[in-house]
């Protein structure tokens, strides 16, 4: 295999001439006057793993019952693997979804539970046996097939409601919240079972969730949604370290933001003269914008360097006192409340198991990262 | 002890009555269950012996009219128990028919009330809350009205000149009256009609709780809604349709007025048996055997009901 061709493979979104697997055009959905959904565009690729993330009401859920059928779009279009979805009901869709609360049938046995679609189907009994029994063991839940869905763990009704979704081999897997029903050690394993699974399949998943860590481990690409709306979309990666605007920022993980006004606009550089910050920021790339424009830089809290000495080689510092110290065990996480008023949250990881010169409550600090490490949003 | 503390502090004179209940062993829980349990004693289980006694007694001209159970003959206790009430029920194929007769009407009128009540629980779980409290009410309404008027007027819908007829002979769909009055179908209208509600609620309670993601998740995996619906709503609804098929069973297997109103010559139910041989013959022994063999018919269908809602309270 060669290089270019594992990169696009890995990221068709990037190819030009890749078809999307699933298309989402102008999707608008409306309650009565209220607006769940609105104009939403979107593709998504073979073999991807796909988060819709965003708060509780953003419309991610909504998103996810038009793409099964259960709710019907009041405009725009779908399209899964070259066919339009209109009018398509759910139980003719090839596209199975994971529920929230597993919905397993109570008064059947796990077997039963995942024979269901099978059957439906219309496939030979023998088929159905052998398909139950492959996908038992995938799950790893094999020696639980006569059991009822009560008499099994959340985590172990988390992989027959998995298995069942799956044993239908659809085009398209649909999971609302996979994780959010379990406790965090077991959703850790299970994140990287569910990726070697799919991998496993080459399925495509769409997966909907509020948990920003389950979406950055998860998934290829992300979606954030806010009221309705997709507001980015992008790898985990550039979510992360290039947001958009100020609610991507601050939606995934923790971010300073320094508001502030463009004092100085280079040819590949800027000055931002920002109050709350303290200090003028210096951005080493070209943004653009007015002079005087607002504008805000995001600077991850580990980005930062604290230190009670002198940080002269950075090339934007500030100084403040420490308000509050959070002791995490790989990382302590200073809370500076910096001259402005403004609060800053600076994390440092623990590499010595003790350090004499970590500053501690009250400390005058100073504060400084690189002129790289901030990223300007002006939406 | 605090509940007894509380019981303490709270009646006048609680002191006393909460040292004289604890002594007999009874104190806050037990009390609870002791109220419950005196009741079902003194209203059921007493008067259940007293006409089991009876039915094992020997009719006689007599105020009561029976013989005693037992006397006492100079130093000697002599106990007669006469089993010849229930044998001579075995033997008089009267009694066996009418048994017969009153499961069979009551079963046959239980399944047409599931068929029509289960319909109306399910759109009355499905609909709006505000429309689905307004259908309930419509359901229990007929409640507000005495149980006999409301049999009463159906002789009015039902009779040669009634309104039925009338409507049919006006429109010309038939020439002369049709004989509903009196006949078994009478009876099952009666009945039907009665119990409705005692199908309709049990359903619409477990209906009403019924997961919609069951139904989507079901739709999902490629059921029609009503392949859905046998699968899913029907399997999980039953505790409900036996909750509900047990209400209208078990009291019209007894049904005296329903019959007795609407019913003809011919229809033979053993609640009018039991009148008969009571009012009529004033034969209390064997009236007092015809109602304990109903009690023991009954218990078949109470126990299986009971069974059915233990093994739902272990899936819950």
């Amino acid at each position: 295999m060669t290089t270019s061709q594992t990169s696009t493979t890995a990221k068709p979104w990037d190819a030009p001439d890749a078809v999307p697997f699933m298309q989402i055009k102008n999707i608008t959905k409306k309650f009565g006057s209220v607006v769940a959904v609105e104009n939403v565009s979107l593709d998504v690729y073979k073999g991807e793993i796909f988060c819709l993330l965003g708060g509780s009401g953003c419309g991610k859920s909504t998103l996810l019952r038009m793409l099964s059928g259960f709710e019907v779009p009041t405009s725009g279009q779908i399209i899964i693997d070259g066919e339009d979805q209109a009018g398509v009901a759910p139980y003719d869709r090839q596209t199975n979804m994971m529920f929230q609360s597993y919905a397993l049938f109570p008064h059947m046995t796990v077997e039963k539970n995942i024979a269901y679609g099978l059957k439906r189907d219309g496939l030979p009994k023998k088929e159905i046996a052998t398909r139950v029994t492959d996908i038992l063991s995938l799950v790893q839940m094999d020696g639980f097939a006569t059991r009822k869905p009560h008499q099994l763990s959340g985590g172990q009704r988390q992989r027959v409601a998995l298995a069942r979704s799956l044993v239908k081999k659809p085009k398209l897997l649909m999971l609302d919240e996979p994780l959010g029903a379990l406790d965090k050690k077991l959703r850790e394993e299970t994140q990287f079972e569910l990726i070697k699974i799919q991998e496993s399949l080459g399925v495509t998943f769409v997966v909907v969730t509020h948990d920003q860590e389950e979406a950055m481990t998860l998934s290829s690409r992300i979606g954030v949604m806010n009221k309705g709306e997709i507001v980015q979309v992008g790898t985990p990666h550039e979510i992360y370290e290039f947001p958009r605007n100020r609610f991507v920022a601050d939606f995934i993980g923790s971010v300073n933001l320094f508001e502030g006004r463009i004092k100085e606009d280079g040819e590949n550089h800027v000055v931002i003269a920002s109050p709350e910050a303290g200090t003028d920021i210096y951005v080493p790339y070209a943004v653009s914008g007015v002079e005087g424009q607002q504008i805000a830089i995001a600077v991850r809290p580990e980005k930062m360097e604290i230190s009670k000495a002198d940080l002269g080689d950075m090339r934007n510092r500030t100084t403040g006192t420490v308000d509050e110290i959070a002791y995490m065990g790989n990382v302590s996480v200073y809370h500076v409340l910096l001259d402005s008023g403004k609060r800053v949250r600076v994390s440092q990881s623990n590499r010595t198991r003790s350090n004499e010169d970590a500053p501690t409550y009250g400390d005058r600090v100073n504060l400084g990262w690189a002129g790289r490490a901030g990223v300007v949003v002006t939406a | 002890m605090s509940q007894r503390e509380t019981l303490n502090g709270k009646l006048p004179g609680g002191a006393f009555l909460g040292r004289a209940l604890h002594r007999i062993g009874l104190r806050g829980r037990g009390l609870v269950i002791a109220i419950p349990v005196l009741w079902l004693f003194l209203f059921f289980l007493l008067p259940f012996l007293v006409v089991a006694k009876i039915s094992l007694s020997e009719a006689a001209i007599a105020r009561p009219p029976y013989l005693p159970l037992w006397n006492w003959d100079d130093g000697f206790l002599n106990i007669t128990l006469n089993f010849g009430n229930y044998l001579f029920l075995f033997d008089d194929p009267l009694y066996l028919s009418a048994y017969i007769e009153s499961v069979k009407i009551a079963a046959v009128s239980t399944v047409i009330t599931l068929l029509v009540g289960y319909p109306m629980a399910y759109l009355i779980a499905r609909s709006a809350p505000d429309t689905r409290n307004i259908l309930l009410m419509l359901v229990i309404l007929p409640f507000w009205t005495s149980f006999l008027l409301r049999v009463y007027a159906w002789i009015g819908f039902l009779k040669g000149n009634g309104i039925i007829n009338n409507i049919l002979m006006k429109i010309g769909l038939i020439n002369e009256p049709l004989v509903m009055l009196q006949t078994d179908f009478a009876v099952y209208i009666g009945i039907v009609y009665t119990y409705l509600p005692f199908m309709i609620l049990p359903l619409f309670a477990n209906l009403v709780k019924l997961d919609q993601s069951y139904l989507e998740a079901s739709a999902d995996l490629g059921a029609r809604p009503i392949t859905t619906f046998f699968t899913v709503t029907l399997p999980l609804s039953a505790s409900g349709i036996i909750a509900g098929c047990m209400l209208v069973f078990i009291p019209a297997v007894g049904e005296f007025v329903i019959p007795a109103l609407l019913g003809g010559p011919d229809t033979l139910m053993i609640g009018r048996v039991l009148w008969n041989e009571f009012f009529s013959n004033r034969d209390w022994p064997i009236a007092s055997a015809v109602a304990i063999v109903m009690l023991v018919v009954l218990v078949i269908p109470i126990m299986l009901l009971r069974k059915a809602q233990a093994a739902e309270a272990e899936v819950q």
